[in-house]
């Protein structure tokens, strides 16, 4: 081949070679949309008329693209190996690595496992000692009770204590008689005291402030609350007029006025004070304390607020505080009363839904409709 | 153990929302969060600290892709779907290298994420492509590419850096760069 041809054919390879980079330059200006309107509308004014060049756009685009999602990659991968320079890797493996000692190993597999065992184990650990615990504050409970029993020992019950010597047929007959108070929960005859008041009675009599006696028996008691409960059983008693008290639903407050009536001696006596704190003897809070003068006697009496509402019933005072007494709280009356059968009190029963008809009044009329329902309860034994 | 760098876990919403603004902060923070994890499984399942990166990266950047389209679902803890990436790209790893793959030892919920890895080995297919051609075209036509158009130098900045005398012998010899690329790239 002649050299001239040879430079020839040399030549218009670079020309190919020239327009076709011109025209890859093109494509991708245009692909990336650098190019003006005109040289767009004649690139696909090309594309339309040459099949190749199409394809070169089609390709062209394709690889971009490729190139595009290529290069995204890569700048991530750059990213992330930047922050993963700042990891102390060799300090994280070294903590990481499989551990020689097959323990930790262990520990490290079963790491969660484990930490379900031992907190089985911590919670089984707490709920024995909570039990072995409660055992315990029952023991205390019951030698707190033993205490209160033996404390009641030195409470006075305010029971009174009538030496009776009356003589039969010259014959001196030794009558011991004790007495206490009662109050009446319904129209029909059932009268509540202390337990104590009646506790080892032979026989049991109720008075009231006329003086007629009546025999009445013992339908229920509670020794716990300290609540009894009889029955009138006389042919002679007339049904009551309706109670004219309620029964207090809430707690009295501190501070609160009571009063109470009683029968330390033959007649009635009123005395007055108020609540002066919210738990019995030694924190017992199925009592207040309150501040009235009360003689033995008065037991089982009525304690009630200036309303006419049942507070509580007075029970027992302490033997070394002067002026002081405690009452049982008026709920433990209902406790009491839901105990026996509901239709044997009659319809005309103490409720703590009416209003008091002692409400309003002045002392002196309360007393004069209270004294009517309040009982000399007498014991013999 | 990893106290420094669990430091500051960003919540999964937190890792959603970052990324889909291109926050470089989040990432930072979603890749410390959990690289003790699964540099703990890999060390414990065979691997070195460089595994750990590899598996770890890719799993990032499948997670990252995945939120990018749009189409990630938080159907589970981010926690626990990076584990379990990882888990199937390192099982697989491992099977690749015949190494056995009967014992694993895990330290997390696992759930299937197998569409996802497969998914994502297919586009890598493509950039696997791409990098042996720009390996193929030697220098200094795989640098004058790379800087073009993955980190975006200006034809200016690539005359000056490889010394043409001019941006038109430089944009030639890029035009010329990257038909060879096109050519190898698009081989069968």
């Amino acid at each position: 081949m002649p050299a001239a041809v040879k430079e020839n054919i040399f030549s218009t390879l670079v020309i190919e070679m020239r327009n076709d980079l011109e025209l890859d330059a093109i494509i991708e200006d245009y692909l990336l949309g650098k190019l003006n309107p005109q040289e767009t509308e004649a690139l696909e004014q090309l594309r339309r008329n040459d099949p190749a060049v199409d394809h070169k756009v089609v390709s062209h685009k394709f690889f971009l693209e490729s190139m595009e999602m290529f290069a995204a990659q890569i700048r991530l991968k750059e990213q992330l190996n930047s922050i993963h320079a700042e990891i102390n890797v060799e300090g994280l493996a070294s903590s990481l690595r499989p551990h020689p000692s097959r323990v930790v190993q262990l520990w490290r597999k079963q790491k969660s496992a484990i930490a379900v065992a031992a907190s089985f184990l911590v919670l089984s650990l707490v709920s024995v000692y909570s039990i072995q615990h409660n055992t315990k504050q029952k023991e205390q409970l019951v030698l707190l009770s033993n205490q209160v029993n033996k404390a009641i020992k030195t409470q006075n019950s305010l029971i009174r204590k009538i030496n009776n010597t009356t003589t039969t047929a010259g014959k001196p007959v030794i009558q011991n008689s004790f007495g206490g108070t009662g109050f009446a929960i319904s129209t029909n005859g059932y009268i509540l005291t202390n337990l104590h008041v009646i506790n080892g009675a032979d026989s049991l009599y109720v008075q009231n402030n006329k003086g007629e006696s009546f025999k009445v028996k013992s339908i229920y008691t509670d020794p716990q609350n300290d609540i009894a409960i009889l029955k009138i059983n006389d042919k002679n008693f007339s049904h009551l007029s309706s109670i004219p008290y309620t029964i207090k639903k809430n707690t009295s407050s501190i501070g609160e006025i009571v009063y109470t009536l009683g029968y330390p001696k033959d007649d009635a006596v009123l005395g007055e004070g108020y609540v002066s704190s919210k738990n019995g003897f030694v924190g017992d809070t199925t009592q207040y304390q309150v501040s009235i003068p009360v003689n033995p006697g008065n037991s089982g009496g009525p304690l009630l607020d200036a309303n006419g509402n049942l507070v509580g019933i007075i029970s027992g005072k302490p033997d070394q505080t002067e002026g002081a007494a405690f009452a049982i709280k008026s709920k433990y009356i209902l406790e009491a009363m839901r105990a026996i059968p509901q239709d044997s009190l009659g319809t005309n029963r103490l409720s703590s839904n009416k209003k008091s008809m002692l409400s309003g009044l002045k002392r002196t009329k309360q007393i004069e409709k209270l004294q009517d329902y309040v009982f000399m309860i007498k014991v013999y034994n | 153990m990893n106290n420094s760098l669990k430091g500051s876990v960003p919540t999964d919403r937190e890792v959603i929302l970052g990324i889909l603004n291109n926050s470089a902060d989040t990432l930072n923070k979603l890749y410390k969060a959990y690289f003790a994890m699964v540099l703990q499984f890999i060390l414990n399942n065979n691997g070195d600290e460089d595994d750990a990166k590899d598996v770890y990266q890719e799993a990032i950047i499948i997670l990252y892709n995945k939120i990018k389209e749009g189409n990630f679902e938080l159907s589970s803890k981010l926690k626990t779907y990076i584990y379990s990436v990882c888990r199937r790209i390192w099982l697989k790893k491992l099977s690749q290298r015949s190494k056995k793959t009967g014992n694993i030892t895990d330290y997390e919920d696992v759930f299937a994420v197998e569409e996802d890895v497969e998914q994502h080995e297919e586009k890598d297919l493509q950039f696997v492509k791409m990098q042996s051609a720009l390996d193929h075209l030697g220098e200094p036509c795989k640098t004058i590419i790379q800087d073009f158009y993955i980190h975006s130098l200006s034809m200016q900045d690539i005359c000056e850096k490889f010394g043409y005398t001019n941006t038109d012998n430089a944009k030639t010899q890029k035009y010329k760069c990257l038909q060879r690329l096109k050519k190898i790239f698009f081989q069968p």
